[in-house]
């Protein structure tokens, strides 16, 4: 298990646990990312948001918060 | 008879709600806030086989949780009983994301039907929806449409119909069996246990169980309320990981769902086009960014022009006209002010609207097609800082050019807090009238120096954004509030031109009213105090008014006329040089000189070199750049703004700060000229 941000960009994972607030639990649920939902990284580079694809939409998340998201890798 | 309908449209952001909504009410709309919340009310009407409908669009949230002010006039709204049906919208091109508040309405008693959007986008990813199914598993009529098609809207109206005579409620017994199936922790049944059977007004008793679970401290209220005790609260505010737990429940329920309801024919690759592997780079995002929105600029000039013109054509056209009511047996103040104020206010707002179409229908386009959320991309890190979205750095550079424009521009940006302290902070940039009219001051008193006045002024806007942000955002965008960037980026699509247009057209017809209205009141009473009947300053009003503060003024850096120029500023920018021209040299009047109808005395330079000193004459731009930027930006701020309050509050702490900034500049200058 590792945290979001250390995923490679154009690697595939599945949501494995969020860490956060009521409120930012509902937030990033509702926008599609939940325990078990798989991602693929899009960018993920210093000084601007990870972007994620999952739920067929691509998805910007502010790279604080994306250290209490838990990944598994996934096989392609 | 006429029957009238109330029905509410629900969806996530980027669902094609506000297009739905613009589509189903066109000019009827009105706008407007939520009373004592900074959150955008819209409300809009229209009429189908006999009935009156009124449609109020919820505003844009994620879910129906009570996290932020969106969601709990949401879930107000809803509980207060006054709507009939509730149009939930999903987009389908992101289904299985989108229908997320379909998945949070269900177990809520109010008659739903769903609205399933952009299928044109969705059909050309290769993915098909079959709303019979949908229809079935659900229970309620489903409609896909492409939401900016109006004359697609048939089988729309028919659905609509149906579920007023045949009123139904989302189906919601799977998700009941997902949240006691998956309810490792018991959790869910305890809250179960605390909730009436039958439920609360209109919200379910699972639905109250579940958002229990979420810690929801809106209906641990309710459940509290009814009961007399207080376990609801005891439990929810226990609650930990609810929604992690809810959430999961939740998709399954939208997989199950949609597991044959839609069929794909290709995988949607994720993989970004080449543009887009460019447009959220980070060397060259930023760059694209700002090259698009000066390309925007410029587009939204050419668009203008042709109103523009007209605007401007207006008093050399009809004033002539209008002077000649005095032969005509009016008297001659008379046809003087109809001639001032209205043919003037009328050139203002028709130059003004049609810079505000320029910019809607631009900025509005390239929102429509996707760029707009690479734009929030790329700038989120440097706009963050000051509580704002990546986005809100489009309207301060359309500001470089045009107050008006900057504020306008502020539509895209969906958080009205967000909006309205975009505007206070577009306010701080230099508008191309500035650029107009300082240098040509500066340049007077002090040469090759004047480089280095706009660099000042420069290096005065950014702290002047900084610390306008920190006061305006303790209000708008309070920092316990702010969350970092969770942003879908939407995938490109062609524009709806059309639609579009007619969205723009409506707006700007509202836009034109107001602002007429704004424009004249302001204009009046700016013509009665400078009103003298033969023309000399001296006689004014206004002049009685500079000369009897003077002693104030000029402790703040201002002689009389230099502070009656900066109060015509307030009214237009380029008004400075011809009314400092008027007091200081003679010739035309004030108003005729704020309303550029004198032309400035070509020597003015040398005429204020003469009449000011240099600390006085840096103290003067200093205040004239951040005053006010000009009527049309009052009016245009409170088109956008819907609030008398913000708009007048912004107004008096730019006036504010343009003289404690003057004051500050002229007795710190003193101590080097």
């Amino acid at each position: 298990m590792k945290s979001l941000i250390e995923l490679d960009e154009g690697s595939l994972a599945v949501i494995s646990s969020i860490k956060g607030d009521r409120r930012y639990l509902s937030r990033i649920t509702s926008i599609g990312l939940n325990a078990g939902c798989m991602i693929k990284m899009l960018q993920n580079v210093h000084a601007r948001p990870v972007l994620v694809f999952g739920r067929d939409t691509m998805i910007a998340l502010s790279r604080e918060e994306s250290r209490n998201i838990f990944v598994e890798d996934a096989a392609k | 008879m006429t029957i009238e309908r109330r029905i509410a449209l629900l969806g996530q952001p980027n669902s094609g709600k506000s297009t739905v909504f613009n589509a189903l009410t066109g000019a009827h709309q009105h706008v407007g806030n939520w009373p004592g919340k900074t959150v955008e009310r819209k409300e809009g009407r229209f009429r189908h086989n006999d009935a009156d409908y009124t449609v109020i669009d919820l505003p844009g949230a994620y879910s129906l949780s009570a996290n932020s002010d969106e969601e709990i006039i949401t879930r107000d709204c809803i509980a207060s009983g006054n709507i009939n049906l509730v149009c939930i919208l999903a987009d389908a091109s992101q289904l299985e994301r989108s229908l997320f508040m379909l998945a949070d309405y269900a177990g809520i008693k109010i008659p739903a039907m769903l609205v399933v959007t952009m299928v044109d986008v969705a059909e050309a990813q290769g993915k098909q929806v079959d709303v019979t199914k949908l229809e079935k598993t659900l229970g309620i009529p489903v409609v896909g449409i492409v939401a900016p098609e109006r004359k697609n809207y048939g089988e729309f109206y028919v659905k609509l119909e149906e579920s007023f005579e045949n009123p139904r409620l989302v189906d919601s017994r799977r998700l009941q069996a997902l949240f006691q199936s998956s309810d490792g922790n018991g959790a869910y049944k305890k809250a179960l246990s605390l909730v009436p059977k039958e439920g609360a007004g209109n919200f379910s008793g699972h639905w109250l169980a579940s958002k229990l679970v979420e810690g929801d401290v809106l209906a641990a209220r309710m459940v509290d309320s009814l009961s007399g005790g207080k376990a609801g609260m005891d439990f929810s505010s226990n609650a930990r990981d609810g929604n992690l737990y809810t959430s999961e429940c939740k998709f399954r329920w939208i997989e199950e769902l949609l597991s044959d309801a839609v069929t794909r024919n290709k995988n949607v690759s994720g993989v970004l086009t080449r543009f887009d592997r460019l447009a959220i780079s980070r060397r060259w995002g930023k760059l694209i960014a700002l090259g698009i929105i000066a390309l925007g600029i410029a587009a939204s000039m050419i668009v203008a022009m042709p109103i523009m013109g007209i605007g401007l054509g207006l008093p050399k056209a009809v004033g002539p006209l209008v002077m000649r009511l005095a032969d005509a047996g009016v008297p001659s103040w008379l046809a003087a002010f109809l001639n001032d104020v209205l043919v003037n206010a009328l050139s203002w707002v028709i130059s003004m609207v049609g810079f505000v179409f320029g910019v809607n229908f631009v900025f509005g386009l390239i929102e429509d097609v996707g760029y707009m959320a690479r734009i929030s991309y790329s700038f989120d890190n440097t706009m963050s800082k000051l509580g704002l979205q990546g986005k809100s750095i489009m309207p301060m550079i359309i500001s470089l050019g045009c107050t008006i424009g900057g504020a306008a521009g502020t539509r895209v940006i969906d958080s009205w807090g967000q909006k309205i302290l975009t505007i206070a902070l577009v306010w701080a940039v230099p508008c191309g009238a500035t650029f107009a009219v300082i240098p040509t001051l500066a340049n007077a008193f002090f040469g090759w120096g004047s480089i280095l006045v706009m660099v000042l002024l420069f290096l005065i806007m950014f702290v002047h954004i900084i610390v306008t942000a920190k006061i305006f955002g303790r209000k708008l965008s309070p920092v316990a509030e702010r969350t970092g960037i969770i942003m879908e980026l939407p995938p490109y699509h062609k524009p709806h031109w059309k639609a579009l247009f007619r969205t723009t057209l409506d707006r700007v017809w509202g836009v034109f009213r107001k602002a007429f209205v704004v424009v004249i009141a302001v204009a009046a009473l700016f013509w009665l105090l400078a009103y003298s009947s033969d023309g000399d300053a001296s006689r004014t009003v206004l002049y009685k008014i500079g000369t009897a503060i003077e002693p104030v003024t000029r402790f703040l850096g201002m002689r009389w006329q230099a502070f009656i120029a900066f109060l015509s500023s307030m009214i237009s920018k380029e008004a400075v040089l011809g009314v400092t021209s008027v007091l200081f040299a003679g010739g035309g009047t004030i108003f005729s000189a704020t309303a550029r109808s004198t032309a400035a005395d070509s020597g003015i330079g040398a005429i204020l070199a003469a009449a000011m000193t240099k600390p006085e004459a840096l103290a003067f731009m200093v205040a004239v750049t951040f005053n006010v930027p000009c009527l049309m930006a009052l009016s245009s701020t409170y088109q956008e703004s819907h609030s008398l309050k913000w708009t007048i509050r912004i107004a008096l702490y730019y006036i504010f700060t343009a003289l404690l900034l003057s004051c500050i500049v002229f007795h710190l200058s003193k101590l080097f000229f």
